[in-house]
């Protein structure tokens, strides 16, 4: 049989594991990450103890230095997927744009029969995208951010991640980057885990309406989730969880 | 549907271009015309030649979505003018050639060179067993093969998912949803003798399945409703277990 491929064909195969493979695990790491800082919802003490217990059994050293690792093999692998030349994007994006548009006119003589089914996809790997680059930009600054913060006190008397610290932070500013880093994290891993699922399992487990609905519950609930424990960092909204822990607050 | 009396007045706005002609620029014409009951893209492409625009070049033959000559892009999307009721689409419909073939000119394009070498490079016929005997009993096949079979042929290259495709759109080599559902079909057929090893460097390699970028159009466009998004996790699912499988047998 002839050969098509330029590269080994196992080149492809092995890029396609790792990409999805990464991606798989920096979604469900950002599952994690959610739980991890919203014990500020519980109140600065909550979220102390967190930190403390992470650094102090040396769980988020590792943890900062691997998600990173894995962060960069994502980008450069999942890259390879987007058209180099300016002149292919547009192409892609133009044709997205029309089939994301088509069939939802407002058509008062549709049919119940209409061939036109509703198509989002295209413009979401776009955003994907989009979101991808601007991830690769503010996720470095916050891993780089979260490094010095669980990697200094191994070196000298600092405190590790603080409550304190973060609040002031967050409240000086930085939520306004935070809070767009959220925003794109959200999004891409729901998307990415749902395109994951249709590529592999697409015949096996759910129907594709059903892993889209999926796919947008994981990504609201999260986002508002997110969203509120970044307002409380930032000082705008009481912790509304302080009561589990009201108990010991004496 | 609606009477004469409220018909609508429909506005198509059609790429014009004859490559064949030096002088001929590539530009959009209009044309109006009165929608009737139960009118398809197809019978309004042909009143608008008859009666406005004898030039007018698209595409049909089987006006019934079985032939998959007349598939171009319909405000965006790509769809057969056979089987695209007006009724379906707002009073403004713009008209264009599939992208990624060929253009023969307006909205007429040549799909059968891509078919054709598509077919070439997969090789898709079976490559049988054994030498053909006349004599012997057909091979049994059980019905849910035959079933699985039966659903990937009915694919009428029409083209449109390639059109819908954002890879096939910048990379002219990519299988694309036709192609990769051709591969399947052949794979799946236990009269073929090519082995998932052989069929590795074609479904694996970067213009086969893990060159999909993922944008599920294919699926959503195609007039026969294929389920192409299937197939691919089926050999994304087959191609991964022959890597491994190749990789034991190495190991022996």
């Amino acid at each position: 049989m002839k050969t098509l491929a330029a590269t080994p064909a196992s080149h492809s195969l092995t890029h396609e594991i790792i990409s999805g493979g990464s991606g798989l695990v920096l979604a469900l790491f950002m599952w994690g990450h959610v739980v991890l800082v919203g014990s500020i919802l519980t109140g600065e003490r909550g979220f102390d103890w967190m930190a403390t217990f992470l650094e102090d059994y040396y769980i988020a050293q590792p943890t900062v230095a691997v998600i990173f690792a894995l962060f960069l093999v994502h980008a450069v692998f999942a890259a390879r997927k987007v058209p180099a030349q300016l002149r292919e994007r547009k192409r892609i994006i133009a044709l997205a744009k029309g089939l994301s548009r088509s069939g939802r006119e407002k058509v008062a003589t549709r049919t119940e029969h209409s061939p036109f089914r509703p198509h989002v996809e295209s413009m979401l790997w776009i955003w994907q995208v989009r979101t991808g680059m601007v991830m690769l930009v503010l996720g470095s600054f916050h891993l780089i951010l979260l490094g010095l913060d669980v990697f200094t006190p191994l070196f000298g008397d600092i405190a590790g991640i603080e409550s304190q610290t973060s609040m002031a932070r967050v409240g000086a500013g930085l939520w306004l980057p935070y809070a767009i880093l959220l925003l794109c994290v959200e999004f891409h891993a729901s998307v990415g885990l749902y395109r994951l699922a249709i590529k592999w399992g697409a015949d096996l487990w759910l129907s594709r309406s059903a892993m889209h609905l999926i796919e947008q519950i994981i990504f609201w609930t999260i986002l508002v989730i997110g969203g509120l424990t970044l307002c409380v960092l930032a000082g705008w909204v009481d912790p509304p969880l302080a009561f589990l822990l009201e108990g010991g607050a004496s | 549907m609606s009477d004469t009396a409220t018909a609508r007045r429909l506005r198509f706005e059609i790429f014009r271009y004859n490559p064949e002609d030096e002088d001929s620029v590539p530009h959009t014409d209009v044309f109006e015309l009165e929608e009737t009951p139960f009118m398809t893209l197809y019978i309004a492409l042909s009143q608008i030649r008859e009666k406005q625009d004898p030039g007018l070049q698209f595409d049909f033959a089987c006006r019934s979505a079985i032939c998959g000559s007349c598939a171009m892009m319909v405000n965006g999307r790509p769809a057969l003018a056979c089987r695209t009721l007006t009724a379906d689409l707002p009073e403004s419909i713009q008209l264009y050639p599939l992208p990624t073939f060929k253009l023969i000119g307006d909205l007429s394009v040549d799909t059968g060179t891509w078919f054709r070498e598509m077919a070439e490079k997969t090789e898709a016929w079976i490559h049988e067993r054994l030498p053909f005997d006349p004599d012997a009993t057909e091979e049994r096949m059980s019905d849910d093969v035959a079933a699985a079979i039966y659903e990937g042929d009915r694919c009428i290259e029409c083209g449109c998912c390639v059109a819908s495709c954002g890879l096939a759109n910048v990379d002219d080599t990519f299988l694309a949803g036709a192609g990769l559902n051709r591969v399947a079909r052949f794979m799946m057929d236990p009269r073929d003798s090519r082995s998932d090893a052989e069929w590795f460097d074609i479904v694996a390699g970067d213009q086969g399945v893990f060159a999909c970028i993922g944008m599920m159009a294919c699926e959503d466009v195609c007039p026969k409703e294929l389920p192409l998004l299937e197939v691919y996790a089926y050999l994304r699912r087959r191609t991964l277990g022959a890597r491994f499988v190749a990789k034991s047998d190495r190991a022996v």
